[in-house]
C-alpha cells in the first residue's frame, strides 16, 4: 500500500520492520508522528525510529530502564521517504541518508574484518 | 504391557541451589523422604557403574571412556552421599559401601548394592 | 534440505533429548513414545508455518512477532525467550564439554572452554550454508542409535504399542505426576522455541521464495521426523537395556552405551562423535537464534549470509550470548540442572512464540494465496492448545514432582 492510503495505524504500521532501498534492515517503526489539528483528518507525517520513541508506549518506570540500557535516540523518517508499507516499510533512500541503523556503524569499529569465508 | 511403569523415581538431579531448594524444603526438610531423591540417584549411579564395568570386561569400551566414567560416577556418588540428611541410616551406609568398592569392582557386587538401594527406594515410595 | 536436518538433529537430539529420552524409556518403558510422536507433529506444523512465512513474507518469525504482539508483550516475549534460550545454550555447551571429556579424558571445564572456542570460530569463519551443512551432515552419525535399536532386537509390537496415546495403569499419584511432568518436558524439549526462530531465519538466509515451498514442506516433515526417530530409538533402547538393570541414567555419557552394547568400541565412538556434533549443532542453533531474535526485534542488520562486519551488532550479539553461556558453565553448575531450567522456562514461552506465528500464517495480507489452509489451521490451533495446556501445567508439575523425581 502507499503512504497516502488510509491506514489502521496500530494494526498495520506500528512495530513494522524497516528496509532501505538496498534491502538493508535499518530499524523498526517505534512510533508515528501525525500532523493536523483536532477535528481535522490526521495525516501521517513521519515515522519515529529509535528507543526514545518508546516513551509514549510504555509505563514510565519501564521507559527509565529502557533508556538506561538502550538510550533514547529518535530518528525521524519523513513520510515522503517511504516507498511502500506492507509486511515491512520500504524506504526510497539509503539508510545512511536518514542516519538510520547508525548503531551498526558504531558497532562496526569493534568487529575485525578478517577470517570469515 | 508388563513392567512399563516402575515404582521408582527418575530424573533425579544433582543437588540444586536456591529456588529448587526452597521447593524441596517446602515439601519435606529432613529424613528418609527428603533423601529419597538421593537414594534414587545413588541407585542409578551404582547401576551405571555396574553396566560400565560389565561392558568394559567384554572389551566393548575404550579405556579412556571407562576410566572417565568410573571417576565421574564415583564423584557424583560422593556428592550424593554428602547431600544426605541422614548419612548414618541404612541407605547412607549402603552408599558408603558402594564408595568403598574398587573402580574395577565386579558388576555383580555393584548390582547387589544397587538392588539394595532399589529395595529401600521402593519401600519409601510406598510409605 | 540440510537446513531441516540441522534443525532437526540439532534441535531434537540435543543434550536434553539425550538424557530425557533415555530416562523416559528406563522409567516408563515404551509408554512415552506417543508424546514424542505427537510433539513431532506439532513442531512439523509450526516449522512448516514458520518456513512458509519466511518464504512468502520474506521475513522471519521474530521480525513480525513484535508487529503482532506490540511493543510491551513483544518485549516480554523477547526477554523470556532470551533467558530460556541462553540457559539452553549453556546446557548445550556443557554437553559439548562432557562429551569431549568422555572422548579425551581431559577435564570437563577445560573441554567446555575449548569446545566453545571451536564453535565460536566455526560460526565466525563459515557462512550459513556451510554451518548447516557441516553440523547437519555430520550429525547424521546419530543414526547409530537407530541402527543399535534394531541390533538389540527389541519387542517390536511393544515399541509400536508405545505410539498409541496412553497412560500406564496402576500408577500411584506420585508416579502419575512424574509421568505428567515427563510428558510436559518432552513437549517442551521437542518444540523448543529456538527451533522455529532458527528455521525461519535460516529460510531467509537461504533466500527462500514461494518456489521453495514444496522444499519447505519436505524439509519440515522429513527433517523433524528424522530427529524424532533418533529420540525414540534412544528411548526404546533405554527401555530394553537400562530399565531392567535399574539405570536412570544420571549421566549423559551412559546413553552412549546404547551403541556400545551391540557394536562395541566402534559403536561407542560413533555414538560419542554423533552426540558431540548434535549437541554442538544445538549450541550453535540456540546461540544464533538468540542473536536473530534480538536483531530482528530492534531492526538491526542480521544473518550469517553476510560477513560478520556487515552485520556488526548481530555479530556482537551472538558472541555475547556464547560468552555469557560459557560463564554460566564456568560456575560449575550441573549440566542436568541447566537442562531442567531450560525445559521449564521454554515451555512457558512457547504459547507466546506460536501465537503470532499462527496469526501471521493465517493473514491473507501477508501470505496471499499461501495462507493457512484448513489442515494447517486446524492442526495449528490444536497444537497451540496443547502447548498452552502444557505451559500452564509445567510449573505446578515441576514443583509437585521436585523436578521429575517424585
Amino acid at each position: 500500500m502507499n503512504p497516502t492510503d488510509p491506514i489502521k495505524l496500530v494494526a498495520e504500521l506500528l512495530d513494522l520492520p524497516i528496509q532501505d532501498k538496498d534491502g538493508r534492515w535499518c530499524g523498526v517503526v517505534d512510533d508515528v508522528e501525525l500532523s493536523g489539528t483536532p477535528g481535522k483528518q490526521a495525516r501521517l507525517a513521519a515515522l519515529l525510529v529509535g528507543p526514545g520513541a518508546y516513551r509514549g508506549r510504555m509505563p514510565r518506570w519501564l521507559f527509565a530502564i529502557s533508556r538506561s540500557v538502550l538510550g533514547d535516540d529518535i530518528v525521524r523518517v519523513p513520510i515522503a521517504e517511504v516507498e511502500t508499507i506492507g509486511s515491512s516499510v520500504k524506504l526510497k533512500c539509503a539508510a545512511t541518508k536518514l542516519k538510520l541503523g547508525s548503531g551498526d556503524e558504531k558497532a562496526r569499529a569493534w568487529v575485525p574484518r578478517w577470517g570469515a569465508l | 504391557m508388563k513392567g512399563t511403569a516402575r515404582a521408582r523415581n527418575g530424573f533425579a538431579a544433582m543437588p540444586r541451589k536456591s529456588l529448587l531448594l526452597l521447593f524441596a524444603l517446602a515439601s519435606c526438610s529432613k529424613g528418609p523422604q527428603a533423601d529419597l531423591q538421593y537414594i534414587s540417584q545413588a541407585r542409578s549411579l551404582t547401576a551405571e557403574w555396574a553396566l560400565i564395568n560389565e561392558q568394559s570386561s567384554e572389551g566393548k569400551l575404550t579405556d579412556t571412556y571407562t576410566r572417565v566414567m568410573r571417576a565421574d560416577l564415583r564423584e557424583q556418588l560422593q556428592t550424593t552421599a554428602k547431600s544426605l540428611t541422614q548419612p548414618n541410616s541404612r541407605y547412607g551406609q549402603e552408599i558408603q559401601a558402594v564408595l568403598g568398592e574398587p573402580d574395577h569392582a565386579s558388576p555383580q557386587a555393584l548390582r547387589s548394592h544397587a538392588d539394595q538401594l532399589k529395595q529401600i527406594e521402593d519401600s519409601l515410595e510406598s510409605a | 534440505m540440510t537446513l531441516g536436518i540441522m534443525t532437526a538433529v540439532g534441535g531434537f537430539v540435543d543434550i536434553s533429548e539425550l538424557v530425557f529420552a533415555a530416562q523416559a524409556g528406563s522409567i516408563f518403558g515404551y509408554a512415552l513414545i506417543w508424546v514424542f510422536a505427537l510433539s513431532t507433529i506439532g513442531i512439523m506444523v509450526f516449522g512448516e508455518m514458520s518456513g512458509r512465512v519466511a518464504a512468502v513474507a520474506h521475513q522471519p518469525v521474530f521480525n513480525l512477532m513484535r508487529h503482532r504482539l506490540g511493543l510491551k508483550l513483544g518485549l516480554v516475549t523477547l526477554l523470556a525467550s532470551m533467558v530460556s534460550t541462553l540457559i539452553t545454550t549453556a546446557a548445550e555447551l556443557g554437553g559439548v564439554g562432557l562429551v569431549l571429556h568422555y572422548l579425551t579424558g581431559a577435564p570437563y571445564l577445560l573441554m567446555a572452554v575449548a569446545g566453545t572456542l571451536v564453535l565460536g570460530a566455526s560460526m565466525w569463519i563459515l557462512p550459513f550454508k556451510w554451518i548447516e551443512r557441516t553440523y547437519g551432515l555430520l550429525g547424521l552419525l546419530m543414526l547409530v542409535f537407530a541402527v543399535s535399536l534394531v541390533a538389540i532386537h527389541p519387542p517390536w509390537p511393544k515399541v509400536a504399542g508405545g505410539f498409541v496415546p496412553q497412560v500406564p495403569s496402576g500408577l500411584s499419584t506420585k508416579e502419575l505426576l512424574t509421568f505428567g511432568y515427563f510428558g510436559v518436558a518432552i513437549i517442551s524439549a521437542v518444540m523448543f522455541p529456538y527451533e522455529a526462530y532458527f528455521y525461519s531465519s535460516g529460510g531467509i538466509e537461504e533466500e527462500w521464495g514461494p518456489k521453495d515451498l514444496p522444499n519447505n514442506r519436505l524439509t519440515a516433515t522429513v527433517g523433524f521426523a528424522l530427529g524424532s526417530l533418533l529420540a525414540i530409538s534412544i528411548l526404546a533402547s533405554s527401555a530394553q537395556l537400562f530399565g531392567p538393570v535399574n539405570v536412570g541414567p544420571e549421566t549423559p555419557g551412559t546413553s552412549a552405551l546404547e551403541a556400545a552394547i551391540p557394536f562395541g568400541k566402534a559403536g561407542l565412538l560413533i555414538a560419542l562423535l554423533g552426540m558431540l556434533i548434535a549437541i554442538a549443532g544445538a549450541a550453535v542453533e540456540t546461540c544464533m537464534a538468540n542473536a536473530y531474535s534480538v536483531a530482528q526485534f530492534f531492526g538491526w542488520e542480521w544473518g550469517r549470509h553476510k560477513k560478520p562486519w556487515e552485520a556488526p551488532r548481530f555479530t556482537i550479539a551472538w558472541i555475547g550470548f556464547l560468552l555469557l553461556s560459557l560463564i554460566i558453565i564456568l560456575t560449575d553448575v550441573d549440566v542436568m540442572t541447566l537442562v531442567e531450567y531450560a525445559i521449564v522456562f521454554s515451555i512457558v514461552v512457547l504459547p507466546l512464540t506460536y501465537l503470532p506465528l499462527m496469526l501471521l500464517a493465517r493473514d491473507k495480507r501477508y501470505m496471499g494465496q499461501y495462507v493457512n489452509g484448513p489442515l494447517a489451521n486446524g492442526l495449528g490451533w490444536l497444537f497451540f492448545a496443547v502447548v498452552t495446556a502444557a505451559a500452564i501445567a509445567a510449573i505446578p508439575l515441576y514443583v509437585l514432582t521436585s523436578g521429575g523425581q517424585g
